[in-house]
């Protein structure tokens, strides 16, 4: 039953989550005493600019978020000195600034990549060290604060009017409250994210304060109570097999409920309590082993056991899943149902990361995230970068320093899917020489198909006459797609690939002056984003958007477009039928 | 003759970006989502309910979950779901040792980790987030029409309520000895933020509806204190950050949304700057001994 | 008891003159009256940013004082106790505090559930002596547990604040204004919802802080029990009267402090008339 426990990054994960313990169920009991839920909630929110900045100037990113939060809390100090607005409308003020400022540091300014999304998301599965020990600081310097400063900020909320009379008229302790806040919910970051932070930082102690009259006995079971929650929800997490930042919140938010219902059960009722909460914990249990552990699977292993390989996208996991056949375990980081965006890996793939033999990742900056899997579940895995031996690179757009040079989207060139095949098959015989002549004959079969791949499409865009050969897509990223085919790109909607980036009123009006002017007959939506935009632009513009590309990852399952053949198809069909006013398709035969 | 050439020109720069449809509707959903984020703000400020504006939206993501898994209409879930948000955070608000904010933060954040665990299953359709969020730019019909159906609910509303409102906000305990229910007048206001960020976010974007709501009312608040005039001036203040905000993101090129939010923050420090000199100079010590 | 009078003897102690808001340019001269006043007021004026609340205010309050503040809910009372407490600037006039302030807060649901022992809010009162980087130690532990015992609270320390009665809590407050060392104490509403019994024990040992010096504001909107202080300051905005009560609550007075929501039962001859308030003036909280 313990044996989650028992996996090295589970271990971590438990570390990380007893010291958070104690910093988060400390200062819970101040956030909820003085009613400042928001600002907790907030200062981890507004790390973001911070967040852009440091991958946009090249510094740590812990640094940019800290910086930010330092920010957040001098700017709120700062302000509420202004009697006729509410400590939570500045709250609001502040965090929205903070988020304006991100949204155009990350469209306009550094035109950023993806990889920040994961950095505002955080899994505790992927805890480093660095990331305990900026926890423990934290928490030591909570502890003190708390125990230096604690009578002021009780004093203070519990007599506001008095403050002054009190000697509180130092707004010193005030501002250290809130600048240890904003230090503790950033080195939670890592751990559960920006929107779960509230889970360790509110609802535990706002279940206590239910039960506790005083300061002491409530500061005392609030720790407790986090550690209990965070310990079972990570043990559960892992059993089930969901991410465990949002177990814990699910667990926290449960018990809360619980307690808040009990209290308001008559006495003789509320006697049955200890039996209830008996019988809640049983099938929390329950749940739990009745789940197919997450980790066993992959870690049975044997000496004719299949090679266990990680393909961080959907696309490369198609590519591998071929080529290895029934001699390779693969699996794949990116669902084709969950966006990379608010994506927290799931404890399997941690497992299984940490399993495997090979990791393949896309490169260029597209998965950076995946990096971080390989490291902290301390796997000793081969990562091979197929972005590096690639017959086309075009140049990257984005800008700052973490910025890539080449452009990611790589494989919407059959080109280069041709060689990353080719790089996986070599990778695999090197591991295991014995299958060699399986997985060439995979290969090959599929460069087969490939082929056809390409010749179909090629033939496919040339039935359209050149000059309507133009395209407008949701973001870039089908520079590879046009260049291949011999299509014109016109331009895209979303100025970089971040999900907070947001074109501007300057940017569609030049594009849709663009489109009119180039005569352009179709605007792309994307599967994975919203089509409000291309319809708007399609509206004014006359031309059509009413055929979507799949352009980060493959077609759930269900869709034309689960493996990359049939996506490939599905899009250069999308592209004829739009470009050629639905008059004309491509369908492609022997896939 | 010059001077016509100058005016012409101006008058071009001003009209240049209203040729563009895409402009017109987004002046339009700002301009009726100013109407309500002013009037219904202003309740907002004074409740101190900003938690609730910036959160609530999460909470339409299980919502979205759930009906997609149960094969009802997306909007259905969304509205429950966040109409279910603002009766848990309006309960959990009554128990008196936890408060509004605390109340918020428990519902949100159980509320929005339920949906990430229920969007794992297999059956959940891909994208779904991308329902949550507008842009300003990508204003529909359906959006335009759902925010005048909005605005018109929220004023209704609000006239109707007014002076419950007032009554209940100036002094909640000697409230019920006017025969004012706290309890209703309390749920109403939840639900109406509720439904405004229902409507706001799809077109606006979740950035744009915290600061529509808090942004303009928190303003007006500094320059006035009647709750009547407060309304007028948040009003007016978020129409005229709207077409501030938009015109910045035409000439600038700055991602819209930001930039209208960006105007609106900036307004308020604007006007939180200048109302502080002048206390300040009001307060030099030769008044004090006038 | 012998804490006690170490503790009171204490007020007499002339202390440093601690100017909470502004200190009068050249106004001192003018009011050196023989006892100094620990604080007064000349056509004072406050508001929060909008008009001013409540204007031209003029009193002194002397050691031994007991005031009662009277006037109508909403009538600008509250403001003015927290234009004493340097809570409030004022918007004009002269406000001119020379000893330290102490405030009785009105009792809030939100303090009735604070997670405090009475100890703890008596212990509120060393904060004002200590740096901010300091926490309170065994000395101020020990002078709030005195200072509890002084108002008859010495074995409930250790109980939740709002675990007791409404007397007790209101002692509480007062051993926190001991703690502090304050000679002038700002209590607003202190009788609201106490039995007869309870009011009469709080009023004896207000009227013993009095008699050691310190001085005493009690805001109220009952106008039988402002007969009891030595002065009585009426307030509707705008300072009706000020003077002992005697002489000072006529009907005329009452009536423009009440305006004409006021029943008033005539009594015999000038002096004060028994007056009737409508209901809602009572039931508070």
């Amino acid at each position: 039953m313990l044996e989650p426990f028992t996996l090295p990054f589970v271990q971590r994960a438990l570390i990380e989550v007893l010291i958070l313990a104690v910093g988060a169920g400390l200062l819970g009991t101040w956030i909820v005493l003085r009613g400042i839920a928001f600002y907790a909630h907030g200062v981890g929110t507004a790390s973001f600019p911070g967040l852009v900045l440091a991958e946009g100037l090249g510094f740590a990113a812990a640094l940019g978020a800290l910086g930010t939060a330092g920010i957040f809390a001098i700017g709120v100090t700062a302000l509420h000195g202004r009697r006729r607005t509410g400590y939570d409308s500045l709250t609001a003020l502040v965090l929205v600034g903070c988020l304006a400022i991100g949204v155009i540091l990350a469209s306009d300014v550094f035109r950023s990549g993806a990889s920040i999304e994961t950095l505002l998301f955080g899994s505790l599965l992927l805890i480093s060290w660095q990331d305990v020990a900026i926890a423990a600081a934290a928490t030591v310097c909570a502890v003190a604060g708390s125990l230096v400063l604690g009578h002021r900020w009780m004093a203070a909320g519990f007599d506001p009017e008095s403050a002054t009379a009190l000697g509180l008229r130092s707004k010193v302790p005030e501002f250290v409250l809130l600048a240890l806040i904003a230090l503790a919910t950033v080195s939670a970051l890592s751990a559960v994210g920006a929107l779960l932070a509230t889970a360790l930082f509110v609802v535990p102690a706002a279940t206590t304060r239910l039960w506790t009259s005083r300061m002491r006995s409530w500061q005392i079971s609030t720790v407790a109570l986090v550690a209990v929650e965070a310990t079972a929800g990570l043990w559960l997490s892992v059993k089930t097999d969901a991410p465990p930042g949002a177990t814990i919140g699910v667990l926290a938010g449960v018990v809360f409920a619980a307690a808040a219902l009990t209290r308001a059960l008559p006495n003789q009722l509320r006697r049955h309590a200890p039996v209830a909460a008996s019988l809640a914990l049983l099938a929390i249990v329950g749940i739990g082993c009745g789940s197919s552990d997450a980790g066993s699977n992959a870690a049975a292993s044997g000496s004719a056991a299949p090679i266990v390989v990680v393909a961080a996208t959907t696309q490369i996991g198609d590519l591998v899943t071929v080529v290895g056949g029934s001699e390779v375990k693969a699996s794949t980081i990116l669902k084709p149902n969950s966006d990379p965006h608010d994506y927290e890996p799931r404890p399997s793939d941690v497992q299984a990361t940490a399993d495997a033999k090979l990791v393949f990742v896309n490169g260029d900056n597209l998965d950076a995230w995946m990096e971080k899997i390989v490291n902290e579940s301390g796997s000793d895995a081969k990562t091979i970068d197929l972005s590096l031996g690639l017959p086309v690179k075009l140049p990257g757009e984005s800008e700052g320093a973490g910025a890539s040079k080449f452009d990611p989207h790589w494989w919407h060139d059959p080109t280069n899917a041709e060689a990353a095949v080719l790089e996986i098959r070599d990778s695999l015989v090197a591991v295991d020489p014995s299958a060699k002549s399986s997985f060439d004959a995979n290969a090959d079969a599929y460069l087969r198909k490939l082929a056809v791949l390409k010749a179909s499409i090629t033939a496919c865009i040339e039935k359209i006459p050149s000059a309507d050969r133009k395209l407008v897509t949701d973001h870039d990223a089908f520079n590879y797609f046009a260049t291949a085919f011999g299509i014109e790109l016109i331009g895209a909607i979303i100025p970089s690939q971040a999900t907070q980036a947001a074109p501007s009123a300057g940017d569609l009006a030049q594009l849709s002056k663009l489109i009119e002017s180039e005569n352009v007959k179709a605007v792309f939506p994307e599967s994975s984003l919203s089509p409000k935009l291309a319809d708007a632009i399609a509206q004014q513009t006359g031309a059509t958007s009413k055929y979507t590309l799949y352009a980060d990852t493959l077609g759930a399952a269900g869709s034309t477009a689960t493996t990359y053949l049939t996506m490939m198809a599905a899009n250069a069909d999308a592209v004829v039928r739009g470009l050629s006013g639905g008059r004309q398709s491509c369908s492609i035969a022997g896939l | 003759m010059a001077d016509g050439i100058h005016v012409a020109a101006a008058l071009g720069w001003l009209t240049d970006p209203w040729s563009q449809p895409i402009m017109v509707r987004a002046f339009v959903e700002v301009a009726l989502l100013g109407v309500v984020g002013g009037a219904l703000g202003c309740w907002i400020v004074f409740y101190e309910l900003s938690y609730g504006a910036e959160s609530l939206a999460h909470s339409i993501f299980p919502g979205l979950v759930i009906a997609a898994l149960l094969g009802l209409p997306l909007l259905l879930g969304g509205a429950l779901g966040v109409l279910v948000a603002a009766v848990a955070v309006f309960l959990a608000g009554r128990i008196e040792k936890i408060g509004r904010d605390t109340a918020v933060a428990v519902v949100v954040t159980s509320l929005f980790a339920l949906g990430v665990l229920l969007a794992l299953s297999p059956d959940s359709p891909p994208g779904i987030s991308g329902l949550l969020f507008g842009d300003i730019l990508g204003v529909t019909d359906s959006d335009l029409a759902m925010a005048a159906v909005l605005a018109i609910v929220v004023l209704v509303t609000l006239r109707l309520l007014h002076g419950r409102l007032l009554a209940v906000g100036f002094d909640r305990s000697s409230a019920k000895g006017l025969g004012i229910s706290a309890t209703i007048v309390d749920l109403v206001l939840l639900m109406l933020l509720a439904l405004a960020i229902l409507v706001a976010v799809q077109g606006l974007g979740n950035l744009l509806v915290v600061a529509v709501l808090v942004g303009p009312s928190a303003t007006a608040r500094l320059l006035t204190n009647r709750i009547s005039s407060m309304m007028a001036v948040a009003v007016a203040v978020a129409v005229a950050s709207g077409i501030g905000g938009l015109y910045l993101s035409y000439y600038a090129k700055i991602a819209t949304g930001a930039s209208i939010a960006g105007v609106m923050v900036a307004v308020y420090l604007l006007v939180a700057l200048i109302s502080g000199l002048r206390n300040r100079s009001a307060m030099t010590p030769n008044s004090a001994t006038t | 008891m012998g804490a006690r009078a170490v503790r009171l003897r204490g007020f007499e102690v002339a202390r440093g003159a601690r100017e909470s808001v502004e200190k009068p340019t050249g106004g001192g001269a003018s009011v050196a009256t023989e006892p100094a006043p620990l604080a007064f007021t000349r056509d004072l004026s406050v508001g929060y940013g909008g008009p001013a609340v409540i204007v031209d205010v003029t009193f002194n309050i002397s050691p031994g004082d007991r005031i009662g503040l009277l006037g109508p809910n909403g009538g600008g009372k509250s403001t003015l106790l927290r234009a004493l407490l340097g809570d409030l600037a004022p918007s004009g006039g002269v406000i001119n505090i020379d000893a330290s302030v102490a405030a009785l807060p009105q009792t809030e649901r939100s303090r009735l559930d604070y997670p405090v022992s009475a100890l703890d809010v008596a212990l509120m009162g060393t904060l004002s002596r200590l740096p901010w980087w300091r926490r309170p130690g065994r000395a101020e532990r020990r002078q709030a547990l005195d200072a509890l015992a002084t108002v008859g609270l010495g074995d409930l320390a250790l109980r939740t604040f709002g675990e007791l009665s409404g007397g007790q809590r209101q002692r509480v407050l007062i051993a926190r204004a001991l703690v502090q060392d304050a000679r002038l104490l700002l209590l607003d509403e202190p009788f609201s919802g106490l039995d007869a019994q309870t009011s009469e024990r709080l009023m004896t040992l207000l009227d013993e802080l009095a008699s050691q010096g310190c001085g005493v504001i009690v805001a109220t909107h009952d106008v039988e029990q402002v007969q009891r202080w030595d002065l009585v300051l009426c307030l509707n905005h705008h300072q009706i009267a000020f003077g002992p009560p005697a002489t000072t609550l006529t009907s005329k007075v009452l009536e423009a402090t009440y305006g004409g929501s006021i029943v008033t039962v005539p009594g015999d001859g000038d002096g004060p008339s028994r007056v009737i308030l409508p209901p809602h003036h009572h039931d508070h909280g």
